[in-house]
């Protein structure tokens, strides 16, 4: 009932963000004065080719009459076509997309794996010699950002000790092994600011929980070490560092660009980016949307999350 | 006869010198039945002596018995079984941190039961319905969190999850500090009730020496860690001994005037 009413109200938030995000995405592209017979044909199209492509593609209707057609069309799962290929922008997202998603995906993985677990052991340990270095080592690691964690990756571990790949990319079909040894480097890079920044978090709030009264009572009532940490200390502890979580999910998605240049993975980014550099302005608004829209599910994902895990946050006499 | 309890020579330090030494032979005895008053000023070393026999801060010297079986020296897995029994209980002096914010007050005050195994689900909900009436409480506040319960409520709670689990000694740091003169009356009633009829050993640390003056058997004084004065409570409050206990009970505040508790109890 909690996560239900999470929900609801995650996505009375979303529906108004998603428009006023798309139609600024919109307007951008429409500001940006680009044409399909510019993006297709170069210097070499003529006035009438201009007016044919902007008649073919709908472009000399009203902004507004576009912007309905475009976000009603995109709801069917149609974000147009191409300007420069004439392939169906969805179609383009859609072989690119597991790209990004794999790498977000693990990424998260990671920084779960690696923030939840150093976090709580410096929590644990707090004063300890392994708690003062997971904090030098987390206010490092987020200081570096992810195309030069990547750089550094690549040069340790594909030049001078060649066991990981440079770049590239395999899909899961080809094996789920070589699928992850190309998804290693990229997510690792990835990874580590959010990692840092939920250890950090994780830290801070796990130590102050642990104080609390009502984890020392459990400790009097006979309660394990474990779960006095995860029923009690981690559950109050932790919504915090979820939050923090789900702040960084659209920095995972939107440093998928950076990392999938460095290590030359054909994803979502890349997408973006070419789609950018050759003006196709239905394909940056299309891959924009649909990270708008992976950005809004995510944040409904932490909301319901937040709900389940603290039912008694926010909740007075 | 064995008392319920029994602290000797407990000594806690803070760090490795002996000058940064909380407690400095404190002897405690509170027999079965009884209701031992623990008071002094703060920073005297009340809470630090409750949290020692509850096993929460180490001892640098003496021994802490319950029911005669040495407590003071299990560790690990031996103290969380003996822990787990519930047979010493302690109810905090904060209320609002004494609950987990996400756990219902039902949750809370079964909590014991469900670690020590005890009963199903259903049982242990019975149970806790049972031990908030025993305080005074409507069994509907169970499906509430505590942030949706008073102050007062909340303190009522902590007691029926210490009550809950059937307790031989209960370590009880200013119980009634958030309760109104009704309810305070009535907590202290139930406690008075539940040492005669569970046969309970309670330690009442308290800066209210009037909530102590119907229900305490003994008062134990502290004063910068040791113990200054110690008798029944009639004895303590109204003819005390130690120059320290006499200056602790005049400063009682008094709509009359700064007249001792013990001046006003014989008026």
């Amino acid at each position: 009932m909690r996560a239900l009413h999470a929900v609801g109200r995650a996505a009375l938030i979303a529906v108004p963000v998603l428009l006023i995000s798309t139609f600024i995405t919109f307007g951008l592209g429409a500001l940006s004065d680009q044409n399909p017979a510019a993006a297709a044909m170069g210097e070499t199209a003529t006035q009438a080719d201009i007016d044919r492509l902007n008649h073919e593609f709908g472009l000399d209707r009203p902004f507004l009459e576009r912007y309905v057609t475009w976000i009603g069309d995109a709801f069917t799962g149609d974000l147009g076509r191409s300007w420069f290929t004439h392939i169906p922008v969805a179609e383009s997202i859609a072989q690119r997309l597991p790209v990004s998603l794999s790498i977000a995906a693990l990424a998260l993985l990671l920084a779960v794996v690696l923030g939840a677990s150093a976090g709580i052991g410096a929590a644990l340990t707090a004063g300890s010699w392994f708690d003062r270095a997971v904090t030098a080592v987390s206010a490092a690691l987020s200081t570096i950002p992810a195309f030069v964690a990547g750089i550094a990756l690549i040069v340790v571990f594909a030049v001078l000790i060649p066991v990981f790949p440079a770049g590239g990319y395999v899909p899961p079909s080809q094996g789920i092994g070589p699928w992850l040894t190309y998804l290693a480097l990229p997510a690792v890079a990835l990874s580590l600011d959010s990692a840092a920044d939920l250890a950090r978090q994780l830290r801070t709030g796990l130590v102050g929980t642990l104080r609390e009264n009502y984890v020392t009572g459990a400790v009097v009532r006979g309660l394990g070490p474990r779960r006095v940490v995860f029923v009690h200390a981690l559950r109050n502890g932790a919504g915090p560092a979820l939050a923090v979580l789900g702040l960084h999910v659209p920095r995972l998605i939107g440093g998928a660009v950076i990392t999938e240049t460095v290590f030359a993975m054909p994803g979502l980014g890349q997408l973006a980016t070419t789609g950018a550099l050759q003006g196709d302005v239905p394909v940056v608004q299309g891959t924009l949307l649909v990270a708008i829209a992976l950005v809004l599910a995510s944040s409904l994902v932490v909301n319901v999350a937040l709900a389940r895990l603290r039912p008694g946050s926010g909740r007075t006499v | 006869m064995t008392a319920a309890l029994e602290a000797d020579g407990v000594e806690v330090w803070l760090g490795r010198r002996a000058t940064s030494r909380i407690l400095d032979g404190v002897g405690l005895t509170a027999p079965a039945g009884q209701i031992v008053g623990l008071i002094g000023e703060t920073g005297s070393g009340k809470t630090t002596l409750a949290r020692a026999i509850a096993g929460l801060a180490p001892l640098h010297a003496g021994a802490v018995r319950v029911d005669g079986v040495p407590v003071s020296g299990l560790r690990g897995a031996e103290l969380r079984r003996f822990r787990r029994t519930g047979r010493v209980q302690y109810v905090f002096q904060d209320p609002l941190r004494s609950l987990d914010p996400d756990l219902t007050v039902a949750e809370s005050v079964a909590e014991g039961l469900a670690v020590r195994g005890d009963g199903r689900a259903a049982d242990r909900r019975t149970a806790a319905v049972a031990a908030l009436r025993l305080v005074g409480l409507d069994p509907a506040l169970g499906d509430r969190l505590p942030g949706q319960i008073s102050g007062g409520q909340r303190q009522r709670v902590t007691l029926a999850r210490a009550l809950a689990v059937g307790p031989r000694v209960l370590l009880l740091d200013e119980p009634v500090s958030a309760l109104d003169a009704a309810n305070r009356n009535h907590v202290l009633r139930v406690l008075d009730r539940l040492r005669r009829e569970r046969e309970l050993a309670i330690v009442l640390i308290t800066h209210d020496l009037g909530s102590l003056a119907g229900v305490a058997d003994r008062i134990v004084v502290l004063h910068h860690g040791r113990v200054v004065e110690e008798g029944p409570a009639t004895q303590v409050l109204l003819a005390p001994e130690h120059p320290y206990t006499q200056r602790l009970i005049a400063s009682v505040p008094s709509i009359d005037g700064p007249r001792p508790i013990y001046a006003r109890s014989t008026t």
